[in-house]
């Protein structure tokens, strides 16, 4: 919506974008009471039945202070960002990023069963990026997008990870179900593996340590952005996680060991980093750190009461930071410098922004009267109470007093640093007040920060309450919200961090001394750095593997064949079945002799081509007699035919290429190819000699059986092809036809590209065409002709068919070509090849269809006898139509291929 | 049943007019892009067919079963066969600006590669397979030499060299199997195999074919021709390719796995589970190291036919509905994301990441486009890819490999990772000066309606996952339980 009324200006844009929130408001607002005296209200649609998943939102205690946060802040933000944007950006894109967001983390607090909330978790990630990258001109605003979203992206998957688990221990994804379940997960093996996955998913979430480096980066955010993101929503996400799963992940060792001891971590080096940081933003986003470590160790703690504190400290840091970060922002938008060294004395400037920027950064010290005090407090209490530790349990309240010592160190210097300090060094432009309207949100949330700092009870008492119940599972442990709690322990801690902090403060300048020695680290590069080194690593390991030698994938692909039959084949202790064994004779041992050495003699002179080729024929030639010898004539004429037709193309095309090749492969990689050749050659044999000598049993009877009578021919292997498999021979001569159009293609390519002829090749005979061969060509061809159509004809009884009978015209023209060369020919036979082959295509297919008019399935053939005057009867079966389909895409197939060589050839020849 | 037919013959027809000198060069592309909506038109009948009758067979020439060719169609089948002609119109929608003042030369082969596709899926008979292998073999290199000549047929070879190696192993493994049980159709291999001894010998086949279909499939470390190849064709052809060839490979391995070696499955399994696993990390790792959009997409088909062959691999019918909403989920997206390569070329000016840049300024629509279909390769809800690789983690788990569902959610960041890489230098990075490419045109709308057509399924496959689950569920539990296909194939 934004984006539809961006046209009519900012204004415009912000008030469609804040119609959403507004419209969430309206619907939570009457549902406050009910809900806070213990309602829940569930909205569910049937979403995936067959998983057992709903759709839903569920909105209780816990899940309307997160939403109450989220909607309010939200609608801040909108108003806030109006003023905040460039006056050329009308706002409509980030809007509608903006809602995105704030829908997907209302989809987070709302869902009903975990795989839904994963779902909005997801979204939040990516509406995140595309936030922090909103100004994507600059690299650091991309570098930090893609770092927030890799690392909250693999907390994501970590956690949806966990969450199938979960699913599948309890049996079930509802929320409900899950929490009313916890003692199934606690007992189960996966426990562990469960709280470790979702821990991994919060923690990147909320950007504790290790993982919270990517939080300063997503500063590069436009500031309202910054101020929604790390305030109220995208980093409580996390918190949110544990408030709702507490029930049944906490209460354990590992639980409290893990979650206490990575917030306080999280606290100590936030708090320190914070103040090192010069830039305002900086120093808000370790803060930020800080804090929700703070909450982080609460959780982790274990106690209902320190459950209650950190639900308490997540409503107080929502209204301080957020609206710490957009008096930054102002700052930034009026002096147009966030470097806090520049920035000074800005109180006589800006006066009322400085006030308020003052009470939130108070509050976030923790100084009494302020909400941050409140929780302070209780945070304190708690850390007295720890006993988890044993003996060493002493030094959680003191680390605890070091880290607000810190907070108050950092607060000081946002203060004194920026309003007080002398002057302003050398700003971009003259400080004043922002306009009226984008100091009213910081007015309101410092307001709450007052508020709810004197009037705890009567303000967030009620929602707390409401809140923690849910988190607890039900026990509402007795606590008091006051003011003034009393001269005792904690308070003691207070006043002792205050000082301390004032010390830290005062000392910066040694603190900064001293971070000089160590190296500054910047964690994007970093980041960016060990993603490059991993990279390049992972290329180097699959160079070994895929280089791009065709050598090298062939080794490896029939390695993997090798090993894949191999494995079984160990198993088989008997090769030799029961099947009686055919006499072997000298034909049969001096046929497999020639064909034995004729192929590796092809193997060892491969790279002399000529000879090669001629080896190769042989190999063929022995193949077409052997398919003789066992009685297969159809068979042995084709290959035949196929060997002339083949050898005279490899000879056409031997003009383009060098005529012999240089050996490239060292010794070694000989010998390994090789014996892999070997090998597989050895594994291959054994199998087939194992198969061929078992006992055999065929559908083949019912061929021989049926040709005559059911498919009307005696040639069962031409019924085969044309009736049987007829499918199958459609298949083929596709193939056939697509292979002559696309060499047609290449070579048409090859013809403009005008390549040469390598001048290393094999030249062509000084007599072109012979005069003998002319003549007797000449005088073979009708008689060529009518051989092919007499084997056509009598194909379907008798060895022959319009496979071999094109093959054979084929033959025929090719002679003449050889003998006449490609311009006669050209000129006397202007046959249009194409036409053939896809006539001879649709021929075959029509064949097949036409059996669709008499209700029969495609290809079903008719044959009869019908009886002719004059030349008696004859047989005639709609098969032989197929096959003229197939005797025409042969011979097109053949001579459009022989043709375009030709034409390359005698163009080649002329230049 | 001609309806089993016509997904074939229709576009083997449309190309066998449009190789026609005789047929008008204006009337070309009309006849490519008519062909296609004829065959989409004629799928979607086939599958509401199977959809109220069950698994359909028809047999050749009326010849009973084994000894014709038999088609068949179960749930699965129809679906790949629709989601192919789907595909298919896509990529001859955008392929216009680029073919239509050529005459559509090309897409007369794209529709024999069609045909083939639809012919293998609906095939019951492993020769017939074999023979459609050959054709789709055949049609794409036509497709990729595309009259480009002397350069493309080097960076080719290698595709053709592997995968003759493919086909050469496949057919070896067609003879031992005849040789085996005496017969090539699917159905009555079923119950013959069954009744062979001797396991050893017939697992030994299995892998054959199993590894045939590997090559096929592009699993490592068979994968070598891929990335190869692809990144040199023009990318019309590379988005149907890399929609759909890889997973005719898939269909063909979860065919087998299922039909054929059911009972061998403790030999063949194990190896497919490492092969898998590999497959998905070394895809992933493959592509993070690349620069050129087209190979960084290339490396992912790999990763991500890993997801689907682990499926297999674990053999549950859950696991095997994963790898079949993988499968229809991982076509839209691949092609599409192809596709939306080819438009950052057409407004970019390059596919090399150093030299795009400012897409996103360019067009919002191509960016959303992009962030569509790269995110849901990545699996972030609500897209399609998510509930794939929830259902392949759920299955993983379900079997007790909690590694396995680490690697699953390890690779699934790490292409999530890469996809940002694109993001980041084509779309957000600032375009080189002076910006390179063709402002948005004419041409554009071609090429970018297919684009948005995809990405909107993409979404709503996303959203209304339900009844693609069922889908994927029954079409799962046809091929756990061939009782019913065998008895549709040969009667009785």
């Amino acid at each position: 919506m934004p984006r539809l009324t961006e046209r009519w200006g900012r204004s415009a844009s912000a008030a469609a974008a804040a119609l959403l929130p507004a419209a969430v408001l309206a619907i939570l607002l009457p549902r406050v009471s009910a809900v806070l005296a213990g309602q829940v209200y569930r909205l569910e649609a049937n979403w995936i039945p067959s998983h057992g998943m709903n759709f839903g939102f569920q909105l209780d205690g816990l899940s309307l202070l997160f939403s109450t946060l989220i909607v309010g802040i939200g609608l801040l933000v909108i108003l806030y960002a109006r003023y905040y944007l460039p006056e050329r950006d009308k706002g409509g894109r980030f809007y509608a990023y903006l809602l995105f967001f704030m829908a997907a983390m209302l989809g987070v607090v709302l869902s009903t069963n975990l795989l839904q909330l994963w779902f909005f978790w997801e979204l939040t990630s990516v509406s995140s990026f595309l936030l922090i990258g909103y100004w994507h001109h600059r690299s650091d605003a991309r570098r930090g997008a893609r770092m927030a979203l890799t690392m909250t992206g693999a907390g994501g998957l970590a956690l949806l990870g966990g969450f199938v688990l979960i699913g599948q221990t309890v049996g079930s994804y509802d929320i409900g179900q899950v929490l009313s379940n916890g003692h199934l997960i606690q007992s189960s093996g996966r426990y562990h593996a469960i709280l470790i996955l979702v821990l991994l998913g919060a923690f990147t979430k909320s950007a504790q340590f290790p993982f919270h480096f990517w939080l300063p980066h997503a500063m590069a955010a436009p500031t309202p952005v910054s101020a929604y993101l790390h305030s109220a929503t995208m980093v409580k996400a996390g918190l949110f996680l544990l408030a709702r799963l507490y029930p049944i992940l906490a209460g354990t060792a590992s639980w409290f060991l893990i979650v206490s001891i990575t917030g306080m971590l999280t606290m100590l080096i936030g708090a320190y980093q914070a103040l090192l940081k010069h830039d305002l933003k900086g120093l808000l986003a370790y803060s930020t750190i800080s804090h929700l470590g703070l909450i982080t160790l609460l959780f982790g703690m274990g106690s209902a009461l320190a459950a209650v504190a950190a639900v308490f400290h997540i409503i107080n840091h929502a209204t301080f930071k957020a609206s710490l970060f957009m008096a930054a922002g102002i700052i930034d938008h009026e002096t147009g410098s966030r470097d806090m060294r520049k920035l000074n004395g800005l109180w006589k400037h800006m006066p009322i922004t400085a006030t308020l920027a003052m009470v939130a950064a108070a509050a976030m010290a923790g100084v009494p009267l302020l909400n941050g005090f409140l929780s302070k407090e209780m945070f304190f209490a708690e850390t007295l109470d720890q006993s988890t530790l044993g003996s060493i349990s002493w030094m959680i309240p003191v680390f605890a007093t070091i880290g607000a010592a810190f907070s108050v160190a950092y607060s000081l210097r946002f203060i004194h640093d920026v309003f007080f300090n002398g002057e302003p060094v050398n700003l971009p432009r003259k400080p004043h007040e922002p306009p009226r309207y984008m100091r009213v949100p910081v007015e309101i949330l410092v307001a709450l920060c007052l508020i709810i700092g004197i009037l705890p009870e009567y303000t967030a008492g009620k929602v707390l309450a409401g809140a923690s119940t849910v988190v607890l599972g039900g026990q509402l442990p007795t606590y008091h919200l006051h003011i003034w709690h009393g001269l005792n322990t904690p308070f003691v801690m207070s006043v002792i961090a205050m000082f301390a902090g004032g010390a830290i403060y005062y000392g910066r300048g040694r603190i900064f001394k001293l971070q000089t020695f160590f190296p500054a680290r910047d964690e994007s590069r970093l980041f960016d750095d060990a993603m490059r080194k991993g990279q390049h690593f992972f290329r180097t390991l699959l160079d070994h593997f895929d280089n791009g030698s065709m050598q090298r994938a062939v080794f490896w692909l029939l390695f993997v064949a090798l090993v894949f039959m191999m494995v079984p084949l160990m198993e088989l202790d008997m090769t030799i079945g029961l099947r009686p064994q055919i006499p072997v004779d000298f034909v049969m041992i001096s046929g497999a002799t020639l064909l034995c050495v004729s192929s590796v003699a092809t193997v060892i002179w491969h790279h002399q081509r000529l000879l090669a080729i001629l080896l190769l024929s042989v190999v063929g030639l022995v193949v077409a007699i052997v398919f003789a010898l066992f009685s297969a004539p159809d068979l042995a004429l084709t290959q035949l035919s196929v060997e002339v037709v083949t050898i005279v193309l490899l000879l056409l095309s031997l003009h383009f290429l060098p005529k012999r090749i240089r050996n490239f492969s060292s010794p070694t990689i000989i010998i390994r190819d090789a014996s892999l050749a070997v090998l597989i050659g050895g594994v291959v044999g054994t199998i087939t000699f194992a198969l061929l000598t078992q006992p055999f049993d065929t559908i083949s009877g019912f061929f021989t059986e049926n040709a005559k009578s059911l498919g009307g021919g005696t040639n069962v292997v031409n019924v085969i092809l044309v009736d049987f498999r007829g499918f199958d021979t459609y298949g083929e001569i596709s193939v056939l036809a697509i292979a002559a159009i696309g060499i047609t293609a290449l070579i048409d390519g090859i013809h403009q590209a005008k390549i040469p002829s390598d001048p290393n090749a094999l030249g062509w005979a000084i007599d072109k065409h012979p005069m003998m061969l002319s003549v007797i060509s000449q005088a073979m061809l009708p008689l060529a002709i009518v051989v092919s159509v007499y084997i056509f004809l009598r194909g379907h009884n008798l060895p022959g068919g319009g496979f071999i009978a094109g093959l054979i015209t084929a033959i025929a023209m090719i002679q003449q070509y050889v003998a006449q060369g490609y311009t006669w020919l050209a000129a006397r036979m202007p046959l249009n090849y194409p036409s053939m082959v896809a006539g001879g295509l649709l021929t075959a297919a029509m064949t097949g269809l036409g059996a669709f008019l008499w209700r029969q399935p495609f290809l079903k053939s008719w044959h009869g006898h019908p009886h002719l005057p004059l030349i008696g009867e004859i047989e005639l079966a709609s098969a032989m139509v197929f096959d003229l389909g197939v005797y025409l895409t042969v011979v097109g197939a053949c001579m459009m291929i022989l043709s375009r060589l030709g034409r390359l050839s005698s163009s080649s020849e002329a230049r | 049943m001609i309806l089993l037919y016509l997904p074939i013959l229709l576009p083997l027809a449309t190309a066998s007019l449009m190789v026609m000198p005789a047929l008008p060069h204006r009337l070309r592309y009309p006849t490519a892009l008519t062909g296609s909506l004829a065959q989409l038109a004629v799928t979607l009948l086939l599958l509401q067919g199977v959809l109220d009758a069950g698994i359909l067979s028809a047999q050749t020439g009326n010849w009973p079963a084994p000894f014709g060719i038999t088609l068949v169609a179960d749930l699965l089948s129809a679906a790949m066969v629709v989601i192919t002609a789907l595909m298919g119109l896509a990529v001859i929608l955008y392929a216009q600006p680029a073919v239509a003042r050529a005459g559509g030369g090309p897409l007369a082969f794209a529709h024999v590669l069609l045909a083939a596709i639809c012919g293998a899926f609906l095939t019951g008979d492993l020769f017939n397979l074999y023979v459609w292998f050959e054709v789709m073999l055949m049609a794409s290199f036509a497709l990729m030499t595309g009259g480009r000549g002397w350069r493309a047929v080097k960076g080719l070879t290698a595709y053709v060299v592997l995968n003759l190696l493919a086909t050469l192993c496949f057919l070896m493994a067609i003879g031992l199997l005849y040789g085996l049980t005496g017969t090539l159709n699917l159905a009555h291999l079923h119950l013959q195999l069954a009744l062979v001894d001797g396991d050893a010998t017939v697992t030994a086949v299995a892998m054959l074919l199993i590894f045939a279909f590997g090559i096929k499939a592009a699993l490592f470390p068979l994968y070598h021709w891929l990335p190869a190849a692809y990144p040199q064709l023009p990318i019309y052809t590379a988005a149907l390719f890399a929609g759909l060839l890889t997973k005719v490979g898939v269909y063909s391995l979860l065919r087998v796995t299922t039909l054929l070696f059911a009972a061998h499955q403790a030999a063949i399994l194990p190896l497919l589970l490492v092969s898998a696993a590999l497959s998905m990390l070394l895809g992933v790792l493959g592509a993070a190291a690349q620069g050129d959009v087209r190979r960084i997409l290339s490396y992912h088909i790999i990763s991500q036919v890993g997801y689907m062959a682990l499926g297999i691999a674990l053999f549950t019918p859950l696991a095997l509905a994963a790898t079949i909403v993988y499968l229809l989920h991982h076509i839209v997206v691949k092609t599409n994301l192809f596709l939306i390569a080819g438009l950052m070329r057409h407004l970019g000016g390059a596919y090399q990441l150093e030299r795009l840049g400012g897409l996103y300024a360019k067009s919002g629509l191509l960016a959303t486009g992009f962030l569509v279909a790269a995110l849901s390769l990545a699996g972030i809800p609500p897209l399609s890819g998510f509930w794939a690789k929830l259902l392949v983690i759920r299955s993983t788990l379900d079997a007790g490999h909690l590694s396995l569902a680490l690697l699953a959610l390890a690779v699934g960041l790490l292409t999530l990772y890469s996809m940002t890489k694109i993001w980041q230098a084509a779309f957000w990075h600032p375009a080189a000066s002076p910006p390179a490419g063709t402002a948005p045109g004419a041409a554009t709308l071609w090429m970018g309606a297919p684009v948005a057509l995809l990405a909107l399924i993409t979404i709503f496959f996303g959203l209304g996952i339900e009844p693609i689950f069922q889908f994927a569920t029954h079409a799962a539990e046809q091929l756990v339980h061939p009782q019913i296909y065998v008895k549709t194939v040969l009667g009785g």
